[in-house]
């Protein structure tokens, strides 16, 4: 006697039966008990238990998501001096005094790219560093970020440039990044913050 | 295993925005259900919590996407999903599947000594293609068309795979019986 296949039951099961098994399982005990059996296999796997994962990845996950978001900010901020540098050379060409400052401003311009550059190489995502020391590259990161905000801002109706200020925003940011440079490439925990 | 998760939608709404708290609410909410899917998949629980993290840093990339269109969890879950299905493809490279079903050293025993085989070892014992279909199909209730789909091969393919795989159970627990 034939009997139905696995293929017949799961058919069965989904109630895209042919017209034969249908037939053979209304007298075929063993089929039915097959069928019994396929359905108790099913609901024993619906009712395994519950596994958890034994490690947290949280903070795994945590740390990729603000290492995304500050990429992000620094794109932003990448926009924003390419606006702000288009100001600063407005500055250099309009013939008024202050030569001094437009060389300065020419100077920690050129130090801040070489230094974006250079941290550029140095991939933070890819190495292992201390609680603290993430941090305190967090924290540098941040300042950066909010430096690039406020060069973005200058030359607005709100704040009209003045290269003095231009300057000392510069400043302040080839120090920032001076100092995150010693943090990612030195792994020092401290910097004066 | 029966997931019922609802989550507010203010805090879908703290999630795209970015907000780290919602985030971390929403990975607690399906961190278990996530890695439960990727665990009954794969094979070890290092490649589970691979894909859990995976599975989180996707949508945490695209969640923006999320319409609200349909149960969050049913979203998520096909993440998770296509997640452990590319690691499987990926594992595919370096070892063939079949050479692990028909091996005696398998997860259900050791050195040749008999063990007691229940249904969740006979599981551990198919292969991952196997497992990801009947997992799927039976347990988190995708269709063969959907299955399919998310595999990139035919409804046939994933019919028949559920049937050789419950035809290997069937008989890898009527031995334990025997036994």
């Amino acid at each position: 006697m034939m009997h139905c296949t696995m293929d017949d039951l799961l058919a069965l099961k989904e109630n895209e039966a042919s017209a034969w098994a249908k037939q053979h399982l209304e007298t075929c005990p063993a089929c039915r008990a097959e069928l019994d059996a396929l359905y108790q296999r099913i609901a024993a796997l619906k009712a395994l238990p519950v596994r958890r994962p034994a490690r947290d990845r949280w903070p795994a996950v945590r740390d990729a998501i603000r290492a995304d978001q500050r990429r992000r900010r620094r794109r932003w901020g990448a926009w924003s001096l390419a606006a702000a540098a288009g100001i600063a050379l407005l500055l250099l060409v309009r013939p008024s005094g202050g030569r001094v400052d437009a060389a300065e401003l020419q100077r920690v311009k050129q130090q801040s790219a070489t230094l974006e550059a250079e941290l550029d190489r140095y991939d933070p995502d890819g190495r292992v560093t201390s609680g603290r020391t993430a941090a305190l590259a967090a924290v540098l990161e941040d300042r950066i970020a909010v430096i690039d905000g406020e060069l973005a801002q200058l030359g607005t109706p709100q704040a009209p440039v003045r290269r003095a200020e231009l300057v000392k925003l510069w400043q302040e940011r080839v120090d920032a990044m001076q100092q995150l440079m010693s943090v990612r490439v030195t792994r020092v925990a401290y910097v004066g913050l | 295993m029966t997931i019922s998760l609802a989550v507010p939608d203010i805090l879908v709404a703290r999630a795209r925005a970015g907000d780290l708290e919602a985030l971390e609410a929403l990975y607690r909410a399906f961190e278990t259900p996530v890695y439960n899917l990727a665990l009954r998949i794969l094979r070890t629980p290092e490649d589970a919590e691979d894909v859990l993290q995976e599975t989180f840093l996707e949508v945490v990339r695209s969640i923006k996407q999320y319409r609200g269109e349909g149960h969050l969890w049913g979203w998520i879950k096909r993440i998770a999903a296509s997640k452990a299905l590319m690691r499987i493809r990926r594992n595919q490279v370096r070892a063939t599947e079949e050479l692990d079903e028909e091996s005696t050293g398998g997860p259900g025993s050791t050195g040749g000594v008999p063990m007691q085989i229940d249904l969740e070892r006979a599981f551990e014992r198919l292969s991952e293609t196997s497992r990801s279909v009947v997992w799927m199909h039976d347990v988190e209730g995708y269709t063969h068309e959907e299955i399919a789909e998310q595999m990139g091969k035919t409804v046939s393919f994933s019919k028949s795979q559920l049937a050789r795989a419950h035809a290997r159970l069937r008989r890898m627990l009527d031995a334990e019986g025997a036994a």
